[in-house]
């Protein structure tokens, strides 16, 4: 069964505490602690290193989604020990200015393919430049970035054709052209359920979908776009 | 290196042993047109505008009398700036190409993605609409940035391979992608009808020059459209594709047609000469042909001759006699090519199948 749950940030944006408030007694496994601006990242590594998440299965930190080159080995640092609980940690390849500093989390760096405003890590091609660079690095694929990218999901289809053994987290949601994320529409589901299964089975499913319905419905629809069958709104059809 | 960045042509001629300085030298022009074009335009472009050209410059055959065809293309919410950028563009391009599109105005100004994508047949596919579409597939490449260009490519590919009902429910073994296939060769009948369409409403004002480019270069793109979909049949990743999960399996075939695009007709099928041994005898004739229609429309003076030439001095008229004898030659190599069991056993099977009827 894939791990489920919610980004931080898209509920809450910087107020992870308020986040996990929301997800209490919906049933999910996953979360991912958002820190997107460099402001906030003290206050998580404190929160992480202090909490107990053993309600979570999994449990993965998005580093922040700028910083100057100057600031990066101190970014870097904090996150590591966020690493060291075993959390993988999500960057943006467009935020690295040293490919050199993040080598050393190995597996534990996911590097997120990008939306269309961005101008590395949105296709196939651009992200095997990334992993040349950080050759162990993991891929959190971001479904919505790949379909903004390329509606067709020819895109799509190429990193997982080309990257998919790397793939150890799913981002899902809708973006729109204005690349704002959004809840999961019809067509998105629909789209998604194209390559869901070209997508591993055992790659943890985090919603970054904002918080305009109750939580388990949106869950439902996520589960229902990455192929689960046992999703309660296809059981209740 | 990727196939599209490959001068298969030259590597061909290497092969022989052949010459056709006159594609080198277009094929030359038409890079330092694109260079000139990327520079003053790329600004103009942007992550949901492309700017797209057609004809000779997306072949790289660019001659000394070559015309620019573009356009514009929008893929993305709708902007009032776009018509600037576009207006922009046409500023540039004059100053790079002063002959620039044609009466009909088909090219130059804005194209919309939507009109592309959603009308594909029917009465809103215009002769406008369809003509900008399968140039797209067939002989275009963007200039500056890429990524509208690719998703309305993509896009526009997923209809033809989505909507075949054949191909998706597994009762097309050839692998040929019927609806884009039939597309095509609507869109070669096309040309040829709007051929005389022309001839009639332009009182024969430039009718040879339009006959001896219906006989290479349009017949080259058509035939090149034939190849791109017979290719399918011949890919090896595309054999026993699982079609049972109809959603996902069209992905691979789009991914597949997707990747030849920017292969130029000439080098498609200087790779089919390259990798059908029967066919090599072929590659001198097809080339040759095409090189010295190429080296006339360089020529300034035949070009303008055949340009002006009226009905009634066709019969004693050089240029176009030899035209009309590399036209000939050109045809001959075709059907070599298409209609030979001998010389490749699953075109000619794949033509006689899927060709006429």
């Amino acid at each position: 069964m894939r791990s489920i749950g919610f980004s931080t940030g898209a509920l809450a944006r910087g107020d992870f505490r308020g986040a996990l408030a929301m997800m209490e007694g919906v049933q999910m496994d996953a979360v991912e602690l958002s820190s997107l601006r460099v402001e906030e990242l003290d206050a998580l590594v404190d929160f992480g290193l202090s909490s107990d998440l053993s309600q979570f299965r999994y449990v993965s930190v998005h580093a922040p989604g700028k910083f100057a080159a100057d600031e990066e080995h101190v970014v870097a640092d904090k996150l590591r020990r966020l690493s060291a609980r075993g959390w993988p940690i999500v960057l943006h390849p467009d935020a690295i200015h040293e490919h050199a500093v993040w080598r050393s989390f190995g597996a534990q760096l996911l590097i997120e393919n990008m939306d269309k405003r961005k101008s590395v890590g949105r296709t196939a091609t651009e992200l095997t430049s990334v992993f040349e660079l950080l050759p162990e690095a993991g891929l959190c694929f971001d479904i919505a970035h790949a379909r903004q990218v390329d509606s067709s999901l020819t895109e799509a289809y190429r990193i997982l054709r080309r990257h998919g053994d790397r793939v150890r987290q799913i981002h899902i949601s809708d973006v729109s052209s204005a690349s704002r994320h959004d809840r999961l529409s019809p067509s998105a589901v629909a789209a998604y359920q194209q390559i869901a299964s070209m997508i591993p089975f055992d790659a943890p499913a985090i919603l970054e979908t904002p918080l305009l319905a109750d939580l388990e419905t949106e869950l439902e629809r996520a589960k229902v776009a990455l192929g689960d069958t046992s999703s309660k709104l296809l059981v209740g059809q | 290196m990727e196939l599209a960045d490959q001068d298969l042509v030259s590597i061909l001629a290497a092969r022989i042993g052949a010459a056709w300085p006159s594609i080198a030298r277009a094929r030359t022009r038409a890079a330092e047109v694109r260079e000139r074009l990327a520079v003053s335009i790329s600004d103009h472009t942007s992550e949901d505008t492309s700017l797209v050209v057609f004809g000779s410059l997306a072949r790289k055959e660019c001659t000394s009398g070559s015309d620019l065809d573009w356009v514009l293309l929008v893929d993305g919410a709708a902007n009032a700036e776009h018509l600037e950028a576009a207006l922009a563009i046409e500023s540039h391009i004059q100053k790079v190409a002063p002959k620039g599109p044609g009466p009909e105005k088909t090219f130059g100004g804005l194209v919309f993605s939507h009109d592309l994508m959603h009308y594909i047949g029917g009465g809103d596919d215009t002769n406008q609409n369809m003509t900008q579409r399968m140039l797209l597939l067939l002989e275009s490449t963007p200039v500056g940035r890429t990524e509208a260009y690719s998703r309305v490519m993509n896009n526009v590919l997923k209809r033809y391979v989505v909507e075949d009902f054949g191909w998706m429910h597994s009762r097309n073994p050839s692998n040929v992608p019927r609806f884009l296939h039939n597309d095509v060769v609507r869109y070669w009948r096309t040309i040829a009808v709007d051929f005389a369409y022309k001839r009639r409403t332009r009182a024969g004002q430039g009718w040879a020059l339009r006959t001896a480019k219906l006989r290479m270069s349009r017949k080259l793109t058509y035939a090149a459209g034939l190849l791109r979909c017979y290719n399918c049949a011949l890919e090896p990743s595309l054999q026993g594709l699982d079609r049972r999960d109809q959603s996902s399996a069209a992905l691979p075939l789009v991914d597949f047609l997707a990747s030849q695009i920017p292969i130029t007709p000439l080098d498609l099928f200087a790779r089919t000469f390259l990798t059908s041994d029967r066919l090599t005898q072929t590659a001198e004739p097809f080339f040759g042909a095409y090189n010295e229609f190429l080296g006339i429309l360089d020529d300034e003076e035949k070009r303008s001759r055949l340009d002006s030439l009226q009905y009634d001095e066709i019969a004693v008229d050089p240029t176009y006699q030899r035209v009309r004898e590399l036209g000939h030659s050109f045809q001959e190599s075709l059907n070599a090519v298409f209609f030979s069991e001998q010389n490749h056993a699953e075109f000619f099977r794949l033509t006689k199948t899927y060709g006429v009827f």
